[in-house]
C-alpha cells in the first residue's frame, strides 16, 4: 500500500516573509482592534464627560455657607411661664425668634464695629436664611435648658450669599437680582473679614428634609434617602424570596411545555416594558384598587418589585442552569430528593449569581423615577417617615425623584443640589455594585 | 473473519506472521521429504543440507514467537484475532519440533550410509515419511483455508501413519530377532520410524490448532489411538 | 496472590438484580430494545458497546436515574431481590441508597472532604450520631481506598483532590450510604493509566461487599475487573456471558467484530 501523496506545497515559500494573505488577514485584524479600541475610547470619554459634569457641579452641595452670631436667649420671650416647658414653649412662634435673631445680628455687627452702610435692618436680615429663626426654634425646643443662655448659633446664609462665597453670584448679577443687591454682597465681605461668615461641609445636605422653594440653602436628602432606604427594603424582602421561588420551580420543577415556554417567554419580555408601564399599572392596582396611601415607601417598592422580579428571574434561572448537571446526578446519585439535591447543592452553587443579579436589580429600582411620580412619590415631602413598619406607610420621597423635582425649581441654588443628589445616588449604585462583586468574590468557589 | 480491522496496521501485523509461519511449514516439509530421499539414497550431500537447513527453521520460529509477543504487547488481541496469535505460536512450536525430527533423521541416515541397508526397510520409511508431509501440508492447508472439516480429516488420518509404524516396528524386530548384527542399524531405522511417527502427531496437533481457531474449542473427543506397540493390543 | 487466581474466578450464581423485557424510549427514539440481564451478586458486570448503544441508559434504569429525564420512558421488568423497582410504590429516593452509582466525571460536591461522604448517610439518617458518622467516613473512605490520603485533611475541600483521588472519593461517597449495588458510569474515562488502575483494584476489592455494574469504553477495562460481559450495540443487548468467554471466544459476530476492533 503507497501512502497517498501528500498536498505538494504549492511553492517554496518563507516563513520570514509573510505572503499578500497573510498581510490582508493581519491588516484587518488590526483595523478591528483599532475599531474596538475607539470604541471603548468613546465610552470612556461619556464616562469622563458626566462625571466631571456632575461632579463640577455636585461638589459644591456638600459646603453651605454660615453666618455664625451670639444670640441671647431671652426667658422673658422665649420661655414666659419660666417652667421651661416644651409645650408652653412652642407657643412662640418662628415670628418671635425672627425678632430675636435680627436683634442679635444687628449687635453682632455692632460689637464688631461693622458698618451697615445705608441697609435697612430688614436688608441686612436678608442675608440670612428664611429658615434661620426656625432651626433656632428646633434647637431651644430640643434643648430648653438653653433659655437664658447665650449661644453661639450658626445660621444659614441666604442661598445668594452662599452662592457669592461659591462664585456662583457676582456683583454684576446682583445688580440685576431683586433678592440681593451689591451694598449686601459688600456687607457679606467685611463680616466674612470679621469672621463671621464661613463657609464648610454641610452634613444637613444628607440629614434635612427637603425645604421650599425660596430656601435652597436649607433643602437635604434626608426624607428621600431614608424613603429609597424602606422601598429597597420592600423590593428586597419581596423580590429575592419570590424571585427565587419562581425560578427554581421554572429551572427546575416545571415541565417543559408550551405552557412554561409562555410564561418564559413573557418574563423575558415584563424585563424590557418601560418602566412607567408599571406605574400606571401601581396607581390602578394599589392606590386606586387597594387603597394605599400615596407616596408611600410600601407601593414604591410593590411597584419596584414588580419592575425587578423579571430581571431577578432571568439572573437566577441564568446562574441555576450554570450549575454543572453533574453536581445534580451526585446529588440524586446518593439518593438525595429533588428538593435536597436542589437546596444542599445547587442553590448553594448558584448563590453569588443569585445575589450579584438580585443586587444588580436593586441598583436599578434604586435608580428608577418614573414609576415613583405615578404614584405621588414627587409630593414635596418635609416630615420624616415614622420606624417601621409604619414608616412604610408614610409619605416620602425618593432619590431620584429628588433629582427630578430639585431640576424643576427656579431657584438655581437647586441646580447644584440636583448634582450633589445625583453624586449621592452614583455613591449608593457604586456601593451595591461593590458588594456585589464583593459578594460573588466571596460566595464563588469553583468544581 | 473477512471483515478487515478498523486499524489496518493491524491486519498487516497478522498477515506478517501467517506468512513467516507459511514460509516455516513449507522448510519443514521439504526438510523431512529431503531427509527421507537421503536416506533412501544414503546421499550424504542432502542429509547435510537438511541438518544445515534446520537453523533457519529455528530462526523462523524465533522471529516468530517474537512477532506475535509483539503483536500481543501492542495490539491487545482479543477473540479470533487472539486465537490466531495463539495458534501461530503454537504451530511454530510444533513445527520446529518436526524441524527437529528431521534434523535427527538426517543425522541417522548419515550414520546408516556407513553401514549394510536392510532390504525394503527404508522403502517403507519413505513412505511413511511422504504420507506424514502430506499430513503436515494438509493440516498447513487447512490451516490457511480456515477449514475445520479438512483438520479433522489430518486428525482422522494419522492413524494410518501409526499402522505404518506398526509394520514397520513388527519389521524391524524380525531382522534382530533373525540376526544380532542387524540390531544397531535397525535400532536407527526404528529411531527414524519412531520420529517419524513423532511428525505425524505434530501434524495432529496443529490441525487441533486449526479447529481451535476457527471454533475456539478445542476437539474434545479422544484421536483414534493405534499404537498396538504398547501391549500388543489397539486402544 | 497469583495462586488465587482461580478460585477467584469462582462467580456466585444468585441473582441480584433481573432485568426481563427491558424497553426505553426517549421520546420517539428506541433507545433500548428487549433487554434481558441478570445482575449476580457479588459479581462485576461490565456493559460494553459503542457509543449510542444503550449501556448507559441501561445503566441508568438500574437505579431509576432516567426517571429524572423528562421524555424517558421504561418499560419491562427491572426486580431487585424479586421486588419491582418500578412498581408504583417504591420510592426512587430510597432506592438509590440501595443501588449507588459513580459517573463519568469526577463529581465531588464543593464541600470537605468529610461532607462528601458524609452527606448520603446523613440524609438518609443512617448515624445516630457525630461519632457514628465519624466512623462511617472513615470506614468509607478505607473501602475506598482513600484514607491514608486524606485523613489528614479531611475538612479540605473535596475539589482540591487529584483527579483519581475525587473519583475514588465519589466513590467512598456512593459506598457511604451501604449499597447492595454500585453502578458505575464509564468511571475511568477522566482518568491516568495510574488512577485508573487504582480505581480497578478499588473495584475488583469492593467485588467482596456487593455487585458492582461497570459501562466502559475500554475494553481492555471490561475484560480486566469485570467477571460477567454485556455487549450492547443498536440498542440491543447482543452477547451476554463470562467475561472469559465473551473475549476469547464470542458466540455472535457482532460482538466479535466489536471487541477485535473491526466495527467502531
Amino acid at each position: 500500500m503507497t501512502a497517498p501523496a501528500m498536498a505538494a506545497p504549492a511553492k517554496a515559500t518563507s516563513l520570514i516573509e509573510p505572503d499578500a494573505r497573510t498581510r490582508r488577514r493581519n491588516a484587518s485584524e488590526r483595523r478591528f482592534r483599532l475599531l474596538g479600541l475607539s470604541a471603548v475610547g468613546v465610552g470612556l470619554l461619556a464616562l469622563v464627560i458626566l462625571l466631571t459634569s456632575v461632579l463640577g457641579n455636585g461638589l459644591s452641595a456638600f459646603r453651605q455657607t454660615w453666618i455664625t452670631i451670639p444670640v441671647t436667649l431671652d426667658a422673658a420671650v422665649l420661655d414666659k411661664q419660666g417652667n421651661r416647658n416644651p409645650d408652653e414653649m412652642k407657643k412662640v412662634t418662628t415670628l418671635g425668634y425672627g425678632k430675636l435673631v435680627q436683634q442679635a445680628l444687628l449687635d453682632a455687627l455692632v460689637e464688631k464695629g461693622i458698618s451697615t452702610g445705608d441697609l435697612t435692618p430688614k436688608e441686612v436680615m436678608a442675608l440670612l436664611s428664611k429658615e434661620a429663626p426656625a432651626d433656632l426654634r428646633d434647637a431651644v425646643l430640643a434643648d430648653p435648658s438653653l433659655v437664658g443662655q447665650t449661644i453661639a448659633f450658626p445660621a444659614f446664609a441666604t442661598s445668594r450669599i452662599d452662592g457669592y462665597f461659591k462664585g456662583r453670584v457676582t456683583r454684576e448679577s446682583a445688580e440685576r437680582d431683586a433678592n440681593i443687591s451689591p451694598a449686601q454682597l459688600d456687607l457679606a465681605d467685611r463680616m466674612a473679614e470679621a469672621g463671621l461668615i464661613e463657609t464648610r461641609f454641610n452634613m444637613g445636605f444628607l440629614t434635612r428634609p427637603d425645604a421650599s422653594e425660596l430656601r435652597p440653602e436649607a433643602a437635604g436628602l434626608g426624607v428621600a434617602i431614608l424613603g429609597s432606604a424602606y422601598m429597597m427594603i420592600v423590593v428586597l424582602v419581596l423580590s429575592l424570596p419570590i424571585g427565587v421561588a419562581a425560578s427554581i420551580y421554572l429551572e427546575e420543577l416545571a415541565p417543559k411545555n408550551r405552557w412554561t415556554d409562555l410564561i418564559e417567554i413573557n418574563i423575558a419580555n415584563l424585563a424590557a416594558v418601560p418602566s412607567i408601564v408599571y406605574g400606571i399599572l401601581a396607581l390602578a392596582l394599589f392606590i386606586n384598587i387597594l387603597g394605599l396611601p400615596q407616596s408611600a415607601p410600601l407601593v414604591g417598592g410593590l411597584v419596584l418589585t414588580l419592575m425587578t422580579l423579571p430581571t431577578i428571574i432571568i439572573a437566577t434561572r441564568a446562574s441555576l442552569k450554570a450549575v454543572p448537571p453533574s453536581i445534580r446526578d451526585a446529588a440524586l446519585g446518593v439518593g438525595a430528593s429533588k428538593m435536597q439535591a436542589i437546596f444542599h447543592h445547587v442553590l448553594p452553587l448558584a448563590m453569588p449569581g443569585i445575589l450579584t443579579g438580585t443586587i444588580l436589580g436593586l441598583a436599578r429600582a434604586l435608580g428608577e423615577s418614573a414609576p415613583l411620580l405615578l404614584i405621588g412619590m414627587v409630593a414635596f415631602v418635609r416630615d420624616f417617615p415614622g420606624a417601621p413598619p409604619q414608616g412604610f406607610l408614610d409619605p416620602a420621597a425618593a432619590l431620584p425623584v429628588q433629582v427630578y423635582s430639585w431640576t424643576q425649581r427656579a431657584d438655581p441654588a437647586f441646580v447644584e443640589r440636583a448634582s450633589g443628589a445625583i453624586i449621592v445616588l452614583l455613591a449608593f449604585l457604586m456601593a451595591m455594585n461593590a458588594l456585589a462583586i464583593i459578594l460573588r468574590r466571596r460566595f464563588e468557589r469553583r468544581w | 473473519m473477512s471483515q478487515s480491522h478498523i486499524m489496518s496496521a493491524f491486519d498487516r501485523d497478522l498477515e506478517t506472521i501467517q506468512a513467516l509461519l507459511a514460509r516455516m511449514g513449507g522448510l519443514v516439509e521439504a526438510a523431512i521429504l529431503d531427509a527421507a530421499e537421503a536416506l533412501e539414497t544414503r546421499d550424504e550431500e542432502i542429509a547435510q543440507r537438511v541438518r544445515a537447513g534446520d537453523k533457519a527453521i529455528d530462526a523462523l520460529e524465533e522471529q516468530i514467537n517474537s512477532e506475535c509477543a509483539r503483536v500481543i504487547a501492542i495490539r491487545a488481541p482479543a477473540a479470533s484475532d487472539l486465537r490466531t496469535v495463539l495458534t501461530v505460536m503454537k504451530i511454530a512450536a510444533n513445527l520446529e519440533r518436526c524441524g527437529d525430527y528431521a534434523k535427527n533423521l538426517a543425522k541417522r541416515s548419515m550414520v546408516l550410509a556407513q553401514m549394510t541397508a536392510l532390504p525394503g526397510s527404508t522403502g517403507s520409511i519413505r513412505r511413511m515419511a511422504k504420507q506424514v508431509a502430506l499430513l503436515l501440508k494438509d493440516a498447513l492447508d487447512a490451516y490457511i483455508a480456515r477449514d475445520p472439516r479438512m483438520a479433522e480429516d489430518v486428525r482422522q488420518r494419522d492413524h494410518e501413519v501409526d499402522q505404518m509404524y506398526n509394520a514397520l516396528f513388527r519389521e524391524l524386530l524380525t531382522h534382530m530377532m533373525e540376526d544380532p548384527r542387524n540390531i544397531t542399524p535397525a535400532m536407527h531405522l526404528h529411531f527414524i520410524a519412531k520420529n517419524i511417527e513423532r511428525v505425524g502427531d505434530h501434524a495432529t496437533a496443529v490441525a487441533e490448532q486449526v479447529i481451535y481457531l476457527v471454533t475456539g474449542q478445542l476437539p474434545g473427543d479422544a484421536r483414534p489411538k493405534m499404537d498396538s506397540t504398547l501391549g500388543g493390543a489397539g486402544a | 496472590m497469583n495462586d488465587m487466581r482461580l478460585t477467584e474466578r469462582v462467580v456466585t450464581e444468585t441473582a441480584k438484580m433481573t432485568a426481563r423485557g427491558v424497553q426505553v424510549h426517549y421520546g420517539t427514539n428506541h433507545a433500548l430494545k428487549d433487554v434481558d440481564v441478570d445482575i449476580l451478586d457479588k459479581t462485576v458486570t461490565a456493559f460494553i458497546g459503542p457509543s449510542g448503544c444503550g449501556k448507559s441508559t441501561f445503566l441508568r434504569c438500574l437505579n431509576r436515574m432516567n426517571d429524572t429525564v423528562a421524555s424517558a420512558r421504561v418499560t419491562g421488568r427491572i426486580e431487585m431481590d424479586g421486588q419491582d423497582i418500578y412498581d408504583p410504590r417504591v420510592d426512587p429516593v430510597q432506592l438509590r441508597a440501595k443501588v449507588g452509582m459513580v459517573f463519568q466525571k469526577p463529581n465531588p460536591f464543593p464541600k470537605s472532604i468529610y461532607d462528601n461522604v458524609a452527606y448520603g448517610p446523613k440524609i438518609h439518617g443512617l448515624s445516630r450520631n457525630k461519632a457514628e458518622l465519624d466512623e462511617i467516613v472513615e470506614t468509607s473512605l478505607k473501602k475506598a481506598a482513600l484514607w491514608n490520603e486524606v485523613k489528614d485533611r479531611l475538612t479540605a475541600p473535596g475539589t482540591g483532590l487529584s483527579g483519581g483521588q475525587q473519583q475514588r472519593l465519589c466513590i467512598a461517597r456512593a459506598v457511604a450510604t451501604s449499597p447492595e449495588v454500585l453502578l458505575m458510569d464509564e468511571p475511568c474515562s477522566a482518568l491516568d493509566p495510574i488512577a485508573t488502575a487504582q480505581v480497578e483494584e478499588l473495584i475488583d476489592e469492593l467485588r467482596a461487599q456487593f455487585s458492582v455494574v461497570i459501562v466502559t469504553h475500554s475494553m481492555q477495562q471490561a475484560a480486566r475487573v469485570s467477571q460477567r460481559t454485556a455487549f450492547f450495540h443498536l440498542g440491543h443487548l447482543v452477547e451476554y456471558g463470562e467475561t472469559g468467554h465473551i473475549f476469547t471466544n464470542p458466540s455472535d459476530p457482532r460482538t466479535e467484530a466489536y471487541i477485535t476492533g473491526r466495527i467502531g
